[in-house]
């Protein structure tokens, strides 16, 4: 991938540069654990970031400075939309009362900022080199500080790659500011194709094209590669497609649809639906498509919707068994099925938490709509994470702190995201016609 | 495309009645049976004026009958079986006659757990006709889940049409 080579050039030159890479200071860096549990019981971090500042020999050209504005802006909405935590919008106001030339780290603690990011910049030919430090803004120490650079153009990965360093600085974790996801769109009543983009929406380029439907994708661990249930033969079958290169398989056809993959965290197996067998039931199958092992037998009822637990030996479903959809937890091999699931008529779409303590589902609330809920793996603390519109789809962030999910409340369709605690919506595609999204692993 | 505004309208529409509606309870789920839209109820194959060697007659995709279905269900109703009977007529009458069962859902609930929501729906409607004697290998199913609605708004009586298994006619 392009994106990922300038990265590393840009990697390069900041490592030629004889800066050592985000310093981390213990006493500084507060460490929070961020908890699945409980919404809002974690203080988020609040964070500041001060306007770019040109450190540049020459005078700046109004086409630079506009530069300089995006991606501070940019770094600030990715600093808004991360999990732990909380931007503090900046009060030029306020600062200017202070008769502040200098960023002041007083004022800022004043607006109610733990940290401070400040950022310089100047530029060399088609370059932009930026240097980011992150202060306590009580200690008034710096904590962290790093240079990275990348063709004006490339500003928002750019801004992006500040970003994640700044989540690196402040929380020791890696950042999703340079993931990608992936969804569906319905382009006309009969077709629908998968694009991808980055986490943002931004950079949108569509991925499948065969004018049929393509539903479900699925990224195997660690892999640029989505799985995905395409009619483009007539009836539906599971194939793969390389979202960096665009190469496409056909990884299973079997009479009856293939249906709802999920690839086992050490990326060997697929979890999925198939009727083979003249019910909807979940199967074991290889990467080239075999089965390895049928893991529900019920004679009437509905299987679907597999998801594995992180260490790989479990796997969570939905069963119609009992007459109303609902979540089931299973071991590997098929033993041992319990019930998750009690409240509500319509239980649906489970996905297991990084951290292996909750599952997420679409779960049909008491006002009739369909809405995002997490439960922990006992069955205890079920809790609803939204409040408007059908919501569906939900699928984790590499990091497990986000979620990305479908919800109509504002069109027919698009792609949203929140914190795993329901905190910080926000609306990703505004074309009205998407669905089935998937969050994509960490960039190499 | 451009239904999509008018759509996001209907969207609106419901959660301001679900809003304003408190605590009442939710919009009724299981509807009475809808009223059967296929036109064409006479199995009657369109007469041609007789030429010099009259064609066999051909029987239209329509003159089959759409079934409906409950809200996350997959039994038949009532008027699911007459509906059925009539295609059972069909097919013994043109005995050639090879059709795939398309199952399709209505919008809510998920794409997946839909896609084999609509495969029990068009399995359900092929093993009545199989248990009436038609020959198994006379009939196909395919589930579009909620992908192909028939009426894509967003209320009751676009949901009740959408909840169904419709003939397809393969070949004859």
């Amino acid at each position: 991938m392009k994106s990922i080579a300038r990265y590393t050039i840009a990697i390069l030159v900041f490592l030629m540069s004889g800066s050592a890479a985000a310093q981390f200071d213990d006493a500084g860096v507060r460490n929070i654990f961020f908890d699945t549990i409980r919404a809002g019981d974690v203080q988020p971090i609040t964070v500041g970031v001060d306007d770019m500042r040109y450190t540049g020999v020459f005078g700046v050209s109004a086409q630079d400075s506009t530069y300089m504005r995006w991606v501070t802006d940019m770094v600030r909405w990715d600093v808004d939309f991360y999990a732990d935590f909380d931007l503090i919008p900046i009060d030029s106001f306020y600062l200017r009362t202070y008769e502040i030339t200098e960023l002041d780290l007083l004022a800022w603690s004043r607006l109610g900022a733990d940290y401070t990011v400040r950022l310089e910049c100047e530029f060399q030919g088609p370059r932009m080199l930026i240097t980011w430090r992150i202060f306590q803004t009580m200690g008034r120490n710096e904590i962290g500080s790093g240079k990275l650079s990348d063709n004006r153009t490339f500003w928002r990965q750019l801004a992006h790659s500040i970003a994640d360093d700044i989540v690196r600085s402040l929380t020791g974790d890696r950042g999703i500011f340079r993931t990608k996801i992936v969804y569906s769109r319905q382009l006309s009543p009969t077709n629908k194709e998968l694009f991808v983009s980055d986490f943002d929406g931004a950079n949108e380029r569509q991925l499948t094209d065969n004018g049929s439907i393509n539903i479900s994708p699925a990224f195997a661990p660690n892999s640029p590669e989505v799985y995905f249930t395409s009619y483009l033969d007539g009836d539906p079958n599971l194939y793969r497609i390389n979202i960096q290169t665009g190469r496409q398989s056909k990884v299973a056809s079997y009479p009856g649809i293939v249906a709802a993959p999920a690839i086992s965290p050490d990326g060997k197996r697929i979890a999925c639906v198939l009727t083979i067998d003249g019910n909807s039931e979940i199967y074991l199958i290889d990467l080239n498509g075999s089965v390895i092992q049928r893991l529900t037998r019920t004679r009437r009822a509905i299987e679907s919707s597999p998801t594995w637990s992180p260490d790989g030996e479990q796997i969570a479903f939905v069963s119609d068994r009992t007459g109303s959809p609902q979540i089931y937890i299973m071991n590997d091999d098929g033993l041992d099925a319990r019930r998750l699931t009690f409240e509500g008529g319509y239980n649906d779409s489970p996905v297991w938490s990084l951290r292996g303590d909750r599952i997420t589902f679409v779960s049909r609330t008491r006002s009739g709509r369909f809405d995002l809920a997490s439960i922990n793996t006992d069955g205890t603390d079920y809790r609803v994470l939204t409040q408007v519109g059908q919501n569906e789809n939900p699928h984790f962030a590499p990091d497990g702190k986000h979620i990305i999910f479908r919800s109509t409340r504002l069109s027919g369709g698009d792609i949203y995201t929140m914190d795993v605690t329901g905190r910080n919506q926000r609306r990703i595609t505004r074309t009205g016609d998407a669905g089935s999204p998937t969050w994509g692993p960490y960039p190499d | 495309m451009k239904r999509l505004p008018l759509f996001g309208l209907f969207a609106l529409a419901m959660i301001i009645m679900i809003g304003c509606g408190g605590s009442n309870p939710p919009p009724p789920i299981e509807e009475p049976p809808p009223p059967v839209v296929t036109p064409d109820p006479e199995p009657e194959p369109e007469p041609e004026p007789p030429v010099e060697e009259p064609p066999a007659p051909q029987l239209q995709e329509s003159q089959f009958r759409t079934v409906y279905f409950d809200f996350d269900k997959f039994n038949l109703r009532a008027d699911a079986r007459t509906a059925l009977d009539v295609n059972y007529e069909l097919m013994n009458e043109f005995p050639d006659v090879i059709v795939q069962i398309e199952g399709h859902c209505d919008e809510r609930g998920t794409v997946e757990y839909n896609l084999s929501l609509g495969e029990k729906r068009a399995r359900a409607a092929m093993d009545y006709l199989v248990e009436r004697g038609i020959a198994g290998n006379r009939i196909t199913v395919i589930s579009y889940g909620k992908e192909r609605p028939a009426d894509p708004r967003s209320n009751e009586e676009a949901w009740s049409k959408n909840r169904r298994a419709e003939f397809r006619i393969i070949s004859q």
